[in-house]
């Protein structure tokens, strides 16, 4: 029975995994836009009057920015496993839900506010969207408990009609704001990686940390729900409960991520998918090991984003997607041909 | 004397005015074995989800040891029932033991992992049924008859006094048919295994279950014995069909020919 | 159960431990207060590259943003990102003594940041031309060039007033400045190319709208009776070709008076696309056009 998970090979896996984003996280902080010399780096900050700048780049903008990655791509990604357990549906990805329009709702309402005060030295617009995406989360949720037994169907179904229904309002937004509220809003959705606190980063991966625990705690659960709700009751999962914690803690965690950096796609979509045709579906192994592949993924593809055409940026989310989604196919490809033909 | 399991003034319809199961009376007793039989829509597998708390009661009661099924929390129940389902089909991403080592949910440590007694109960669910020789190999990958066995396992490796199955026998082939059925009657025997199961074959329902319930839906139901159950007027009753009996090794066996069989 | 309390104390720690031992962002250096010119610029925008050329500091200069490209000594000068995304890290590499940025979110944030790092930085608004005067007395003020400053600014207000003495009593021009072909995008009251009209003696014959720059329709551009149409050109390209085509495009209004009285424009866009030291330049090319100078 060697396909059962052991404690011993799950932290073999995940110390396996925690050391190859490490190493990533590393490569990545050394390359950028502008050339960093480590040995001049490590003679700390500059004397006084003076500024060391390999220091104060290395240090202040690419560690908090690599940091920073790491966190929300394993905030997504844990999520997108989540979502896909909890809908049963493979295409699922933490945005599915309408969290992606609350937050840029929240975020737009915040600019065209104009509000002036800032928490923690970060503007509000975050924490609006933050707001706005579980806000987003509580209606499609009640919404979708008005449809009875089908609930997940109710969910998904309250999940679209929301998504169009805020989607519009931010289009009609845009089209009466004054531009620079627009372009604003606009350049904060398609994902930014610019911040550069680093107890907000600390703050945000304590609350990322804690749901993928919370949701490591429901994994049996997640994994008696993919065979239904039926079943699940009968090997003594509470469907309902195990459903309703790992629905908020997904959200919550995704609800972090797009206030932190804005919406980038993809990353919850393509990386668990790819765990999951490696590893298989067993959510002990797949919750974590989802987060640390997100993570590197993200990290990545951001160092990529702020590479390729320097010194301009790309978004996050086009370099996730360009990578993402052939890297995607090739292995949906591969284990297809290793099922023995059986799609 | 009170059965482990007690059903009283059972009803309940998936839509208003149109009950599928209505005042059904009957119990269970600890360690005996049930036959469910009955015409397609008579209620089969809807009486089955509600004896293990899937579906809510509109009527009447169930009691499983004593209790009311919707007073036990679904991990308490899950060590008094558990439950073999119609439907086969796939889920992706699991191996058979991953599958299997499920009923064991409720037994997992702190972590979320297995001990050994739940390795051997898996160990022991897969050689009773005879798919240790998949045992790692994709569910998705087994044909229909073998995934059933994966599902008997399963309910075999939760090790509950009650074991409801919902047509467990349809797609395995003769073989299997008759090995799960001994399986399940030596289980009975050894250990004092209540088995309840809903199945098309009357005849395998007559040799194997201790009592027979026939549920006719609308014609009402009739609950006892095997033999006193089993007769030609009930299946013209209930059924609607007429049977031919024989005997075979001194049992009733009823045969249906149909208008062109032979 | 234990286990999610045990979730919840790990949780605790964690904070704690962050928002005990992490700094807080450093205070940040102040922008004014220095005697002394600074050595070494960076300009995070094209308008603020001008008036700190204008300011007589363009060897001071070591980084501008990607599209500043007046006057052309910046032309070799170290680029570091797009106005709306400028590159932190080029201007860190670059050690300037003060850095200008425009005060809106984008860049204030990225000069928030480089305070917090150790460097001077300095924001200035200029949507409207009150605020471009503004703008320059205070960049005067943080590189020691109060004099210079005054003075650029006296010059430009006397000009101005050159440009706008004479036509005071003429019936003003109504001008629809488009921004845009298809849709059609004009600007409105509320922009600093308002003034510019304003100052060249037109007034704009858009009424006030919600939005800066508002698409509007035929109808509009017809009910308004529209005396002279301007049209900034796009990038660097042939004008001539650029006039024919929007000759052949404002054909079909021919009930409008700006084209009846082929009154259609194209001007050269880089006087006029951003507020800077050479406003004169532009509002002149605008009174040319209104026939006002």
């Amino acid at each position: 029975m060697r396909s059962l998970l052991t404690p011993g090979k799950l932290v073999l896996r995940l110390a396996a995994g925690l050391a190859v984003l490490a190493a990533v996280c590393a490569a990545c902080a050394m390359v950028g836009s502008e050339h960093v010399c480590l040995s001049e780096a490590l003679k700390g900050p500059g004397q006084a009057g003076g500024v060391n700048p390999d220091y104060e780049i290395l240090v202040h903008i690419r560690l908090p920015r690599v940091a920073l990655a790491a966190v929300v791509g394993a905030a997504l990604a844990c999520s997108g496993v989540v979502f896909q357990a909890l809908l049963r549906n493979p295409l699922a990805d933490p945005y599915i839900l309408g969290i992606s329009s609350g937050a840029g709702l929240g975020a737009m309402l915040a600019v065209i506010a104009g509000f002036n005060w800032t928490f923690l030295g970060r503007s509000p617009v975050g924490g609006f969207a933050f707001a706005g995406a579980m806000g987003t989360v509580w209606l499609v949720w009640w919404l979708g408990r008005l449809a009875g037994r089908g609930q997940m169907t109710g969910l998904l179904l309250a999940g679209v009609v929301v998504n169009a229904f805020l989607s519009a309002i931010i289009l009609f937004l845009t089209s009466v704001a004054r531009s620079e509220i627009v372009y604003s809003t606009i350049f904060w959705l398609m994902g930014n990686m610019t911040e550069g606190d680093f107890r907000v980063i600390w703050v945000a991966a304590g609350f990322v940390l804690a749901g993928i625990g919370v949701l490591y705690l429901l994994a049996g659960g997640l994994n008696a729900l993919s065979f239904g709700e039926d079943d699940a009751r009968s090997v003594g999962i509470e469907p309902a409960r195990t459903r309703l914690v790992a629905f908020m803690a997904a959200s919550a965690v995704t609800a972090v991520a797009v206030s932190l950096s804005g919406l980038i796609g993809f990353v919850g979509l393509v990386v668990p998918h790819s765990v999951r045709l490696v590893l298989g579906s067993d959510h002990r192994q797949l919750l974590p090991l989802s987060a640390v592949a997100g993570a590197a993924f993200l990290v990545g593809a951001d160092t990529i984003a702020r590479v390729v055409v320097a010194p301009a940026q790309l978004p996050v989310g086009v370099i996730t997607a360009i990578v993402g989604g052939p890297l995607f196919l090739v292995l949906l490809v591969r284990s297809c041909r290793g099922a023995g033909g059986l799609r | 004397m009170r059965g482990i399991i007690e059903v009283d003034g059972l009803s309940f319809g998936y839509r208003k005015g149109e009950p599928v199961l209505a005042g059904l009376t009957f119990s269970v007793g600890k360690g005996s074995f049930t036959a469910v039989v009955g015409p397609n829509g008579a209620g089969k597998s809807t009486l089955l989800s509600l004896l293990c708390g899937s579906l809510r009661l509109q009527g009447g009661a169930v009691r499983i040891d004593g209790r009311a099924v919707g007073d036990y929390t679904a991990q308490t129940l899950a060590g008094k029932v558990a439950v073999v389902r119609q439907e086969t089909g796939a889920v992706h991403g699991f191996s058979v033991a991953q599958t299997v080592m499920m009923a064991r949910t409720v037994h997992f440590g702190a972590l979320g992992f297995e001990s050994a007694a739940d390795r051997q109960a898996v160990h022991k669910a897969l050689a009773e049924t005879d798919t240790q020789a998949f045992a790692d190999r994709p569910l998705a990958s087994l044909s229909g008859g073998e995934r059933q066995r994966v599902y008997i396992a399963r309910a075999m490796a939760q090790e509950t006094p009650i074991l409801l199955l919902d047509e467990p026998t349809s797609s395995l082939d003769l073989r299997h048919q008759v090995g799960m059925l001994d399986l399940l009657k030596a289980g009975q025997r050894d250990r004092g295994l209540t088995v309840v199961a809903a199945t098309h074959d009357l005849n395998l329902a007559g040799r194997y279950g201790d009592e027979v319930l026939m549920l006719g839906g609308p014609a009402g139901y009739e609950h006892g014995a095997a033999e006193t159950v089993l007769t030609q007027e009930n299946v013209r009753r209930f059924f609607g069909v007429e049977v031919a009996a024989g005997l075979v090794e001194g049992r009733r066996v009823l045969v249906a020919v149909g208008r062109f069989g032979r | 159960m234990a286990r999610w309390w045990l979730l919840l104390l790990f949780l605790g720690v964690w904070m704690g431990a962050g928002l005990a031992l992490i700094d807080g962002p450093a205070a940040g250096v102040p922008a004014t207060g220095e005697a002394e010119a600074p050595l070494r610029i960076v300009c995070l925008a094209p308008s603020v590259t001008e008036i700190v050329c204008a300011l007589g500091l363009a060897d001071a200069l070591v980084g501008v943003s990607q599209f500043s490209d007046y006057p052309p000594s910046v032309m070799g000068k170290a680029r570091v990102g797009s106005f709306w995304q400028p590159d932190i890290e080029a201007v860190i590499a670059l050690r300037p003594d003060l850095v200008v940025a425009l005060d809106f979110p984008q860049q204030r944030d990225v000069a928030g940041r480089l305070n917090r790092v150790g460097f001077r930085t300095i924001c200035v608004r200029d949507e409207y031309v009150k605020e471009l005067f503004e703008a320059i007395e205070y960049i005067g003020a943080a590189t020691a060039r109060t004099a210079q400053a005054a003075a650029l600014a006296a010059d430009m207000k006397r000009k101005l007033a050159q440009i706008r003495g004479p036509q005071a009593a003429d019936p003003r021009p109504r001008v629809l400045w488009v921004v845009q072909r298809e849709p059609l995008r004009v600007a409105g009251r509320d922009t600093f190319v308002n003034e510019l009209i304003e100052l060249a003696g037109g007034v704009n014959a858009i009424g006030p709208t919600v939005q800066k720059y508002p698409p509007v329709g035929a109808e509009q551009v017809v009910g308004r009776q529209v005396d002279v149409i301007i049209e900034p050109a796009m990038g660097a390209g042939d004008l001539d070709g650029q006039q024919r085509t929007a000759e052949a495009f404002w054909g079909r209004y021919g009930a409008v008076p700006a084209v009846q009285n082929k009154r259609v424009y194209v001007i050269c866009g880089d006087s006029v696309s951003r507020l800077g030291p050479r406003l004169c330049e532009g509002v002149s090319l605008v009174a040319r056009c209104l026939g006002t100078d």
